[in-house]
């Protein structure tokens, strides 16, 4: 009725404490998002980019041209989304 | 009779060799296509068979439908609405994706629209994932290696060939993602109306020169993220099932080796508590996946929906 023994003295019960940790971990996921959408769109954009060029390369024999050339635009558009996520916040 | 049998098997597997590529592929990838579960015509050059993955797909959807069905219904009969025991798990499920997912990546006035849709993903690919981790198929190989012996060509031996995992195939990532690909689109467009959305894709406040070269980052930036899920969430699937069936493998590579003793020796003590370590990693893997293309999909909706904030 009046709280648990620690509470009376003023000190956080245990059930008070795992409510906290559990907050706090809720809060930590919630604000992962937009980093964890990063870190996969950075790789993403450079596989599938790069992949394409790779493709093109063995269709056309322009070896290793579009591959570079994809690359390069993975890096470009991965960084430019992870730019964007770091202006934002 | 029963023992000769045995001893029967044993020497044609035997004599056929431990090829441990072939097995891992049979059991990660999905039925063969010449062989699948149901024949169906080609329509439009596009085979409509029935294989073991898209089975499994059927599976899910009605497991998921018939558990959450039936929850729902009997929680609303009762008297007092207090969940209890499979409801109480699932309403805890559902507050946490409301909260820590759709809220605060959506927003509030949004998330009632978003919400169905990511909670969807969430218990379809869960399921989808866990179905794979429990041995069905291999309990049901057993039973007919020893006593079914059902024929090469009926329904049950079809059903054993290829991976459960219906997840772990990129086709089946590939179109989930296509519908949050959409979902994105429709977000923005009932959000600030279908022209404002494209617009939105050019930052705000740029110079109109560095505008024009920012469209296609941005196209490109738009079409990276649904490839971003498929493989994620295929690979990690692939990945799990390979690294626990190829230590596994060592098992009956050391067997072929150095003799069956030396094979049950490895098993003892490095494959099976190695197997079981990384089974009880890929549990967590399960959810984390599950969780992280909901997260993904909610974020990408959200930024769709908050484009200029």
């Amino acid at each position: 009725m009046f709280g648990s023994r620690q509470e009376r003295r003023g000190e956080p019960s245990r059930s008070l404490i795992s409510a906290r940790s559990l907050k706090a971990l809720q809060t930590t996921i919630s604000r992962s998002g937009p980093a964890a959408m990063v870190s996969y769109t950075l790789i993403g954009a450079i596989v599938l980019l790069g992949g394409i060029g790779y493709a093109i390369d063995e269709w056309r024999g322009t070896s290793p041209w579009f591959l570079l050339g994809g690359l390069l635009l993975g890096l470009i558009v991965g960084f430019y989304e992870l730019a964007k996520t770091l202006w934002r916040s | 009779m029963q023992i000769e049998q045995v001893q029967e098997h044993a020497g044609e597997a035997a004599a056929e060799g431990f090829n441990a590529g072939a097995v891992i592929i049979e059991h990660v990838a999905n039925s063969p296509i010449d062989h699948p579960l149901i024949h169906l015509p080609t329509i439009a050059g596009i085979d409509l068979s029935v294989t073991k993955h898209v089975f499994m797909l059927w599976v899910v959807a009605a497991l998921v439908f018939a558990a959450v069905t039936i929850a729902v219904r009997r929680y609303l009969r009762q008297d007092r609405l207090v969940p209890s025991g499979f409801m109480n798990a699932l309403e805890a499920v559902v507050e946490f994706i409301r909260d820590n997912v759709v809220r605060p990546s959506v927003g509030d006035t949004w998330a009632p629209t978003w919400m169905p849709l990511v909670m969807t993903f969430f218990v379809f690919i869960l399921t989808a994932n866990a179905i794979g981790l429990i041995p069905v198929f291999e309990v049901l190989g057993l039973l007919d290696h020893w006593v079914l012996h059902a024929g090469e060509e009926s329904f049950f031996a079809r059903l054993l060939h290829g991976g459960s995992t219906a997840t772990s195939n990129f086709n089946v990532t590939a179109a989930l993602a296509v519908v949050t690909f959409f979902a994105i689109i429709v977000a923005g467009s009932k959000a600030h109306g279908a022209v404002q959305h494209w617009k939105n894709l050019v930052p705000h406040g740029v110079s109109p020169f560095l505008a024009v070269a920012l469209i296609p980052i941005e196209i490109l930036g738009m079409l990276v993220r649904p490839f971003a899920l498929t493989m994620r969430l295929a690979a990690n699937m692939t990945g799990g099932h390979i690294a626990i069936l190829a230590i596994l493998s060592f098992v009956f590579i050391f067997a072929e080796m150095a003799g069956s003793y030396v094979g049950i020796g490895v098993g003892a003590a490095f494959s099976v508590p190695l197997a079981v370590a990384i089974t009880a990693l890929e549990i967590i893997v399960v959810l984390v996946q599950a969780y992280v293309f909901t997260l993904l999909t909610a974020v990408f909706i959200g930024m769709a929906i908050h484009a200029h904030h």
